[in-house]
């Protein structure tokens, strides 16, 4: 088990500097540079040129990755050209705000899908079953973009929630209890399509756990039905969802990246997305090593979980 | 109010982002100031001003006031302001904007409230162009100009308790990704027609909302007073009806100073291994493509009809400096084809597609930046009437960054782009008109003019740009304009009409065509309690 992780821990490393590097080297080959989004297309040639000078655009691309990997070792992400300040100070904030929105997405969606999954997947018909049916199906074609903005309307025309942002300006210090209001429409916004899509999958996987033998061979011994579905059944049938968790927090990050912006969640998406706008070659390369640990460690705790749970995983 | 994403810095010499800007406006004030409605300038820090005879040399009387922070005002904040400006080690973004002829403004202290700036040659604008410069508090940032690290002062990260400043309001929060809270500047020293003291405002709170939909959602549902734009076409209907229903006020602001601008790369030798070369830079393909343009049309489609036909580099709109001569282009697209054979671009086998002289089909494509709906359908309108001529259009978009660096490097056939000018004072935006300008967008930097009728407006501009006397400059400017039109090096289409929403419990705003049309003058907004 122990070498089993040092190997996926190598390689969640190759993971985040390969993408960190690869952003950083597709920002900087794309047309205009960061010099322009920070003096503005009016600012002169020569101006423009000094800019590039000072923030060493001016430099082969070979050389400029060469310095920013040599950095990169010494656990220095180099400075923002748009914010003029360093990568590592504006980061961590953002990073935070991120993981506790895609963590409560993804709590959600577990607690509200896999019950919801189990209760379609045990169910031969019926109103509800078609509902939850019906809802899931209806969420997962829907994507995060224009769920997020169906519930910001829903918001505004409500005023049950708040709209958008973290925290109230009128709340000093910004409670818990004002972040949670803040937290329900992005969160619902992601967690709703992966509650949907775990409802499907789980609906499936228990649907087949109980036509195992076991299972019915429970049911002959007079064990109630509702006792071997949630006790025996379901723990079976989690391997198929626990094994799709690590790329679901690939998707959850890449669609929380667009929620971001619709709710004005200061995460780390939106970071990136003005960072990307404005070539800022190290914040883009930050942003998208934060996000590539994210998953390096999403996906390493659900190999080492599957690991745990099926043996053959681990040759 | 809203904005669309995180200031770049507190200190606006050092950035030029729109939310810098915006809060500049907020904490810091000029030494004068262009009202927006009338374009005329105003007292500010300064309350009076005098000229010599040469008109170079300006002396200005300043205000006996006092910064946020209960520090006075004087002469040596101006004194200091400039000096950083123009400190070579800054780069401050605003030090080209206030050269004339690429030499610095001489700023002196005379007393504590009086200070001379003296013009290095005699310049038409005069002080309209102290309109760029906030002046920042000496005792603040003194240090780190003496340390040389004024560049870097003010950032983002900077404690809001060390900025002051003298405009009407004071940053007391910033939440990075979220807000910025101001609250109102108690030694604010502008009082209203009716004496009151301004602003009428406590606190403005300035949300970042990088998704104009959302915007939207927000004013409609009463959690925003101000939008950070005006309102675009696409959201025209549903701001109506809101305001039909009450639930926001829709202002009409008038129509925009300036139109969006058609160009092609003409820089010399842009196309020497084409085998376009020899009509794509021509003049008669952009006269032929402005009469080939339904400007009707043009305005229906990209603008739902909220937009006057615009046929020279300056909108009617501009009182002061359209010239009332400018033609009109009329609509006829068998003129443009009869002058497109002039070119040597015929349409040989009666299939509806131009050739060259090669045989090969009149083809270019048109860059225009993504996410910008209006830019991309003048595109798409422009390639549609292009093609009933039988010219080829290629769309190519781009996100801004991408856009700008293609213009700059001018690796483009032609560009549909939305550039703004800083002032409507033409002498303000030489680098435009320039040869030599670095905004001279059909191709910039020239070393030396090269066409005969770019000589010719450089000549005209640098002497419209120097007399002071305002019927002269007009008509220099006249002539400038009817030479441009003679080879429409930009092909205008038409300017939008702007309209600002603001929300129902808005009671007082002067809405202006800016770029912030309602917070240029935040200090006179008020609000229903």
């Amino acid at each position: 088990m122990t070498a089993y992780i040092v190997r996926r821990l190598a390689f969640a490393l190759f993971l985040v500097v390969a993408v960190s590097s690869a952003s950083l080297v597709l920002a900087e080959i794309a047309p205009g540079d960061a010099s322009l989004a920070r003096l503005g297309p009016t600012a002169s040639r020569q101006a423009m040129e000094r800019a590039r000078e000072r923030y060493g655009l001016n430099r082969p691309l070979a050389v400029q990755y060469g310095d920013w990997l040599l950095h990169v070792l010494r656990l220095d992400f180099g400075t923002s050209m748009l914010y003029d300040r360093p990568v590592s100070e504006l980061i961590p904030e953002r990073a935070a705000n991120t993981a506790i929105l895609a963590i409560t997405a993804l709590v959600f969606a577990t607690f509200v899908g896999l019950p919801l999954g189990v209760v379609t997947g045990t169910r031969r018909g019926g109103l509800l079953t078609n509902a939850i049916r019906g809802g899931s199906i209806v969420l997962l074609s829907m994507p995060p973009l224009l769920t997020s903005l169906f519930l910001v309307f829903l918001a505004a025309r409500t005023g049950w929630l708040p709209i958008g942002g973290m925290r109230s300006a009128t709340t000093a210090g910004g409670g818990v209890l004002d972040v949670l209001q803040h937290l329900l429409v992005p969160a619902a916004a992601i967690g709703l399509p992966l509650a949907a899509m775990f409802e499907r999958l789980q609906s499936q996987a228990i649907a087949e756990t109980i036509a195992e033998p076991f299972v019915i061979a429970t049911l002959a011994r007079g064990v109630p039905r509702r006792r071997v579905i949630w006790r025996d059944a379901l723990k079976a049938s989690l391997r198929p969802v626990a094994a799709v968790y690590g790329l679901v927090v690939g998707t959850l990050l890449s669609g929380s990246f667009a929620v971001e912006v619709i709710t004005a969640w200061p995460g780390i998406g939106r970071l990136m997305l003005d960072a990307l706008s404005a070539r800022d070659v190290y914040l883009v390369a930050g942003c998208a090593g934060v996000g590539s640990v994210f998953l390096a460690c999403a996906t390493l705790l659900s190999d080492v979980a599957l690991a745990y749970v099926d043996p053959r995983v681990r040759e | 109010m809203s904005v669309r994403s995180d200031p770049l810095s507190f200190n606006r010499l050092q950035s030029g982002d729109r939310t810098t800007e915006l809060c500049a406006i907020l904490t810091q004030a000029k030494l004068v100031r262009i009202n927006k409605v009338t374009q005329e300038v105003e007292p500010a820090l300064a309350e009076s001003w005098t000229v010599d005879a040469d008109h170079r040399r300006y002396t200005l009387k300043l205000r006996d006031v006092r910064f946020s922070d209960d520090h006075p005002f004087t002469a040596d904040d101006v004194v200091f302001t400039f000096a950083a400006l123009y400190d070579k080690k800054n780069d401050s973004v605003l030090a080209d904007s206030m050269t004339v002829n690429g030499k610095p403004l001489t700023v002196a202290a005379v007393d504590a409230h009086t200070v001379t700036i003296t013009f290095p040659s005699p310049y038409g604008p005069g002080v309209r162009i102290l309109d760029n410069v906030p002046i920042l508090p000496k005792h603040k940032l003194d240090a780190a100009e003496s340390a040389g690290t004024f560049a870097k002062a003010w950032t983002v990260a900077t404690p809001t308790a060390d900025l002051a400043g003298a405009g009407p309001f004071v940053l007391t929060s910033y939440a990075p990704g979220q807000r910025l809270v101001f609250d109102r500047n108690p030694h604010y020293w502008r009082t209203s027609a009716s004496g009151e003291h301004l602003p009428y405002l406590d606190r403005i709170t300035v949300e970042m909302i990088p998704d104009q939909n959302a915007e939207m959602l927000r004013i409609e549902g009463g959690q925003l007073d101000v939008m950070n734009d005006d309102v675009t076409a696409e959201a025209y209907a549903a701001v109506k009806q809101a305001a039909n229903q009450g639930r926001v006020q829709m202002l009409d602001v008038g129509s925009a100073m300036q139109a969006d601008s058609y160009w092609f790369n003409l820089k010399p030798g842009a196309f020497a291994n084409d085998p376009r070369a020899s009509w794509i830079q021509r003049d008669e393909l952009r006269h032929a493509i402005s009469m080939a343009v339904d400007r009707k049309t043009f305005a229906d489609t990209v603008f739902l009809g909220a937009a006057d036909p615009v046929y020279g580099p300056v909108s009617p709109s501009n009182r002061t400096w359209y010239w009332t001569g400018t033609p009109t282009t009329p609509h006829d697209p068998k003129a443009a084809k009869a002058l497109l054979a002039t070119i040597g671009l015929v349409d040989r086998n009666n299939d509806g597609v131009l050739v060259d002289a090669q045989g090969k089909p009149a083809r270019f494509s048109i860059l225009v930046q993504t996410g910008r709906p209006r830019l991309e359908r003048a595109a798409s309108v422009i390639a549609d009437e292009l093609k009933r001529i039988g010219l080829t259009v290629d769309i190519v978009t781009l996100e801004g960054n991408a856009v700008i660096g293609k213009i700059l490097s001018g690796q483009y056939d032609s560009v549909y782009f939305a550039p703004t000018m800083s002032d409507i004072d033409p002498a303000t935006n030489l680098d435009f008109w320039l040869s030599s300008g670095g905004f001279h967008l059909w191709n910039p930097s020239q070393k030396t003019p090269s066409t005969p009728w770019e000589k010719q407006i450089d000549d005209l501009m640098r002497r419209q740009s120097a007399v002071s006397d305002p019927a002269e400059r007009k008509r220099l400017f006249d002539e400038v304009q009817k030479i441009f039109i003679e080879h429409d090096p930009i092909v205008y289409f038409a300017a939008r009409h702007i309209y600002v929403a603001v929300s129902s419990r808005v009671t007082t705003v002067i809405p202006a065509v800016d770029l912030f049309p309602v917070m240029w003058a935040a200090d006179q907004i008020a609000v229903k309690h």
